[in-house]
């Protein structure tokens, strides 16, 4: 993906480095990323978009949003080759959108909305959803694989509460690992049923935050995981990832942190608890509504 | 260094009439500075794109205004106008001009029906014309408004005149 900086994004759309950033407020488009050290990042991709939709627009609202039309295309892509079956067109359609967006970006903003209206239209408790979630738990996999070995001395353990790889709070999940994985953090999920021997797990990985995610386990097995997590580490930051309806005993009891419910969100709010400091504003995309539970198509139109 | 600047000088469509340009944004005639490269986006508030108009038609800086496609959705809401219908643009664009502005006179003839003259207006055909129009959830204000063509591309221009 190639990025640009402030001055290049502003030359590319012939505006002032302050015109762009006056956008990025009352628009909220292009949207930057940060680099390393809190410069603005620009996807190219996006920027070309806009210069394109200026050209035939009558107001900055009206290109941004052709511009906004023009990049969502990619999630109608997925969408239509997972409904297809078709899953050399599902990873094409992640190549398009990730020369045109960071990897963070790339699956908040094309693959889990399409995994989540593909679990809207058919169901979570479906054939073609589990073939979708079966596909993007493999990409994501994959991205994982491809991502730099740990930079910073810096351990997550996760606790795995969710139903089962197909899990909608599963995908979110390997996406949260996936992202913490990219900011140089080492990061380990173990099941919550998993007990036996954690001590020496738990002692190899010296884990710097404990994140329990997913809504499926009972609070009573995830406190009992955490306990014996906290015995073996000592008091570690405990933080709730999609764990929203329950939770509330843990919370309380062990002064868990709740993350917001999007992966990146959560990712940037544990690694501000972890080093201690305040959270870095950042825009959390809307919370995502499907259900951990299985849920009848039926159910989903109602 | 000293800047220099320079006001756009009127320029005149295929039919000889004189076009005024303006933000779509802040309403202020642009001002180019000399050897600045063509950018359409207001050098004044750069949160607009400069249209162009018949000067008869064009708003003036204090007057509010909305730009309207052939489809009837709003394309661009001025700043004044921002705060006349209690709206935002970002918000406001792409929607019908009804959820914003009805005729006032629900007797007036099929001729002058608000949205006919915006689709005339919107064509590049249609002369300059008023209509009376009124906030969709308000009763009891009215507004004259002058309608006529703008662009680039092709646009109807809502003057909100009192």
């Amino acid at each position: 993906m190639r990025t640009l900086k402030t001055s290049e994004a502003a030359l590319l759309l012939n505006v002032s480095p302050n015109t762009l950033r006056a956008w990025e407020r009352r628009f909220g488009y292009p949207k930057p990323q940060r680099s390393a050290g809190r410069h603005r990042l620009y996807t190219h991709g996006e920027v070309a978009a806009l210069r394109d939709a200026l050209q035939q627009g009558l107001s900055i609202s009206s290109a941004v949003s052709r511009a906004r039309e023009a990049l969502s295309t990619d999630t109608h892509t997925l969408v239509g080759a997972l409904t297809g079956f078709e899953l050399e067109r599902a990873d094409i359609a992640m190549e398009c959108a990730l020369a045109l967006r960071s990897v963070e970006r790339s699956v908040e903003e094309v693959l889990l909305p399409s995994l989540d209206e593909l679990g809207v239209r058919f169901g979570t408790d479906s054939a073609p959803w589990a073939f979708a979630a079966r596909w993007a738990d493999g990409w994501l996999r994959r991205a994982q694989r491809l991502a730099p070995p740990p930079s910073r001395p810096l351990a997550i353990l996760v606790g795995d509460a969710t139903r089962s790889e197909i899990d909608p709070d599963a995908l979110a999940m390997r996406a949260f690992e996936l992202f913490c994985g990219r900011a140089g953090a080492r990061v380990m999920a173990l099941p919550i049923g998993s007990v036996t021997g954690l001590g020496d797990v738990v002692g190899a990985l010296s884990p710097n935050a404990l994140v329990i995610a997913g809504s499926h386990a009972s609070d009573d097995d995830v406190a009992q995981w955490a306990y014996r997590v906290r015995a073996a580490s000592g008091q570690l930051p405990l933080a709730l990832f999609r764990r929203t309806r329950q939770g509330a005993k843990i919370r309380s009891a062990a002064g868990a942190r709740l993350l917001p419910d999007a992966p990146f969100g959560a990712q940037r709010q544990l690694l501000a608890l972890i080093d201690d400091r305040p959270p870095e504003s950042f825009e959390a995309p809307p919370a995502r509504t499907l259900r951990s539970t299985p849920m009848s198509a039926r159910e989903a139109q109602a | 260094m000293r800047r220099l600047h320079a006001v756009r000088q009127p320029e005149v469509d295929e039919r000889g009439l004189a076009l005024m340009s303006f933000c779509g944004h802040c309403g202020v005639p642009p001002i180019t500075e000399v050897s600045a490269s063509a950018s359409r986006v207001c050098a004044h508030c750069g949160l607009g794109l400069v249209l162009q108009a018949p000067s008869d038609v064009a708003p003036r800086a204090d007057e509010p205004f909305l730009v309207i496609d052939s489809t009837l959705s709003v394309c661009a809401v001025s700043a004044r106008a921002e705060k006349l219908l209690e709206t935002d643009e970002t918000v406001a664009v792409n929607r019908h001009i009804a959820d914003f502005l009805v005729p006032a006179d629900a007797n007036a003839p099929s001729a002058e029906n608000l949205l006919v003259l915006l689709v005339d207006a919107a064509s590049g055909s249609g002369e300059p014309r008023t209509a009376v129009v009124r906030p969709r959830a308000e009763f009891g204000v009215r507004f004259r408004a002058r309608i006529g063509p703008c662009g680039p591309p092709h646009a109807a221009l809502l003057v909100l005149i009192d």
